[in-house]
């Protein structure tokens, strides 16, 4: 499992290439333009508008790699390449025809130069103009998270505190299989931004009635819960005016039923954001939605539809607060470990671009026809907190049956988001170059820590969710009612069925907070 | 990798149209752009069995054992290409077969 490094740092040319530009400035590089031809997937090939194939001039072979000197433009395969820089002074650095990249023949290896990834890269540009949104979305990273107002408020229920654990920690009673509320509600309190948005009262649940009366607010519901769950009180908490005013929100969902915690968990979102745009009156789209649900979990995914024919993309962004993955049962690598699914196995489907099928053709604008193409999905914006949601469930419309995957997956407590950002994805399509990628979002960062985890065991009817909670660097066990400390290897081995990531910074900040503040008697 | 002797070279025009020499398929191929197609859904059908995933872990195990610094593309290409060849799923190689087969049905003269 080998995240990509997230630190791109352009490779120094080797000594022969940085003698040849010294020599020749770009001379080679002008006459490469016009002779490079893009296939629709994305390669750049070298293509000599010759009818004839490329051939090595020693010994006529045509098969393998072959290169064309960046001087002389004569063909050599890689058998021979060196004979060519041996017979013929200063013509050291060759480009690999099939591919478009630089090869030095003394040092046997590729090299690289930005100046010449310029040039290939805005050839394969100028075929495809992907259909870009100019709204560069920010993040509201100047997140009013007035923690000193929160200090205060724990600092002063600090005394009641009866037990050893981090305040926060509180059982919730099952309600009548209400555990699918209890897990999401554990890891939705404990979400940095939300737990500090409540604790700060800045939905202030008298202010809020005083306005529009006693009507259903999910929001002071929720606010009363962080209230109740921080008090200091470690019996088990009841959340029935929680569940009472939920499933007046949701009544298609109001039942005894056991409910799936993902779709809860959307509609949870859905309240919170409904009672905040009523507020503010306003129909603000979800990226910029300035409710609290939004301002945390809201991210941008891309969608880039490729003509197979042309190479011509369109591309759309879609707002979203979290990412279903399905698992990665098909795609696994039998060298790094038999039978294994991984979240980045799981992630790398997410982004991979997939053929869509011949029965589903789409118009083509440049070709005008109806045409075969590619679908590749890539993260344009990453959310302060990240929730992955982990396809367990499966419908089968056709056979009208639904079953559960019970296939272990394992994720990391440490996750980078770059390999699966836009900025990645789009890079990666280019090959092997050295190019920024113009919207980089250096601003936001794509490091995350795990904080919460909901888990599902058991049947598709008869199973149960818990909730495995990091605070203060332990791992804690929420189960309904019952709170317990557990060993980091019992959350890794559980069957995650949600993983809640929140973004590096916030994460130690959000600790060190906690810490501070705590009971003194804390281990 | 050995191959059974080609065929003794016979001076009837139709047995030679018959039995096109291997250069003149692939000079076929590519000059009609049936050659990248193919290599295309080969490419396709190599991520999709975790061809390539393996290619690259063999990569990493190697850059890993001799140091990143020490290892050059010809180094990579040389120690992978071996096993590469030996390990392309019989499926992958049945279904291109086919598709050349049926590439040259469809081109003869």
């Amino acid at each position: 499992m080998c995240l990509r490094s997230s630190s791109y740092t352009s490779p120094k040319p080797c000594k022969h290439l940085a003698d040849c530009k010294l020599r020749h400035a770009f001379d080679g590089y002008d006459s490469l333009q016009n002779c490079l031809k893009t296939t629709p997937i994305g390669r750049t090939r070298v293509d000599n508008h010759n009818t004839k194939i490329p051939r090595c001039n020693f010994c006529n072979g045509y098969l393998g790699r072959l290169y064309i000197c960046l001087m002389c433009s004569s063909i050599s395969c890689s058998t021979h390449i060196l004979l060519h820089t041996q017979s013929k002074s200063g013509h050291d650095v060759a480009i690999d025809i099939e591919r478009s990249e630089l090869y030095c023949c003394l040092c046997c290896d590729q090299v690289y130069d930005p100046d010449f990834d310029k040039v290939v890269v805005s050839e394969q540009i100028k075929g495809s103009c992907p259909g870009r949104s100019n709204k560069r979305r920010r993040l509201d990273s100047g997140m009013e998270l007035d923690l000193k107002k929160s200090k205060r408020l724990i600092a002063m229920r600090d005394g009641r505190a009866k037990s050893c654990y981090p305040l926060g920690l509180r059982g919730l009673n099952n309600l009548g299989n209400t555990c699918f509320m209890n897990s999401v509600l554990q890891a939705l309190l404990h979400a940095p931004p939300l737990r500090n948005y409540f604790l700060s009262d800045h939905h202030n649940r008298d202010e809020c009635k005083r306005r529009y009366g006693e009507k259903l607010c999910l929001l002071c519901e929720i606010g009363a819960l962080v209230s109740a769950m921080f008090s200091g009180d470690r019996s088990p908490y009841s959340p029935a005016q929680f569940l009472y005013s939920w499933w007046q929100h949701s009544s298609n969902l109001a039942s005894y039923e056991e409910q799936d915690a993902h779709e809860f968990f959307i509609s949870v979102l859905d309240g919170i954001h409904e009672k905040e745009s009523k507020v503010r009156n306003s129909s603000k789209d979800d990226g910029d939605c300035q409710c609290i649900a939004h301002r945390a979990f809201s991210g941008s995914l891309r969608s880039d539809v490729t003509c197979t024919i042309c190479g011509f993309t369109s591309t759309t962004y879609d707002p979203c607060v979290d990412v279903s993955l399905n698992l990665d049962t098909v795609n696994l690598s039998a060298a790094e470990k038999t039978g294994l699914s991984t979240l980045s196995g799981c992630l790398n489907l997410f982004t991979r671009a997939e053929r869509l099928g011949s029965d589903s053709k789409l118009h083509c604008q440049n070709c005008q026809e109806l045409r075969d193409t590619s679908k590749q999905l890539s993260i344009s914006r990453l959310p302060l907190v990240l929730c992955l949601h982990i396809k367990r469930f499966e419908h089968s419309l056709i056979r009208k049956t639904s079953r559960k995957i019970d296939q272990y997956l394992q994720f990391p407590f440490a996750l980078d988001m770059t390999p699966y950002l836009s900025s990645s994805i789009v890079r990666s399509r280019f090959g092997n170059r050295i190019f920024a990628f113009e919207c980089e979002n250096s601003d936001s960062s794509a490091e995350y820590e795990i904080f919460a985890v909901i888990a599902h065991s058991g049947m598709l009817e008869s199973g149960h969710y818990v909730t495995y909670l990091h605070v203060n660097h332990q791992w804690y066990k929420c189960d309904d009612a019952w709170i317990c400390e557990v060993d980091e290897g019992i959350v890794r081995a559980s069957q995650c069925y949600m993983l809640f990531y929140v973004q590096k910074l916030l994460y130690y900040k959000a600790n060190k907070d906690l810490s501070c503040n705590a009971s003194v008697e804390s281990r | 990798m050995s191959r059974p002797p080609p065929p003794p070279p016979t001076t009837n025009k139709d047995q030679q149209h018959q039995n096109p020499s291997l250069q003149e398929i692939n000079i076929k191929l590519i000059q009609s752009g049936e050659k990248e197609r193919l290599k295309e859904l080969l490419r396709e059908r190599l991520l999709e069995c975790g061809w390539i995933d393996e290619m690259k872990a063999l990569c990493r195990a190697f850059t890993r054992k001799k140091g990143r610094n020490n290892v050059t593309v010809d180094d990579l290409v040389h120690v992978i290409s071996p096993k590469g060849r030996a390990s392309v799923p019989n499926s992958v190689k049945a279904e291109l077969l086919q598709r050349i087969r049926a590439f040259l049905a469809s081109t003869a003269d």
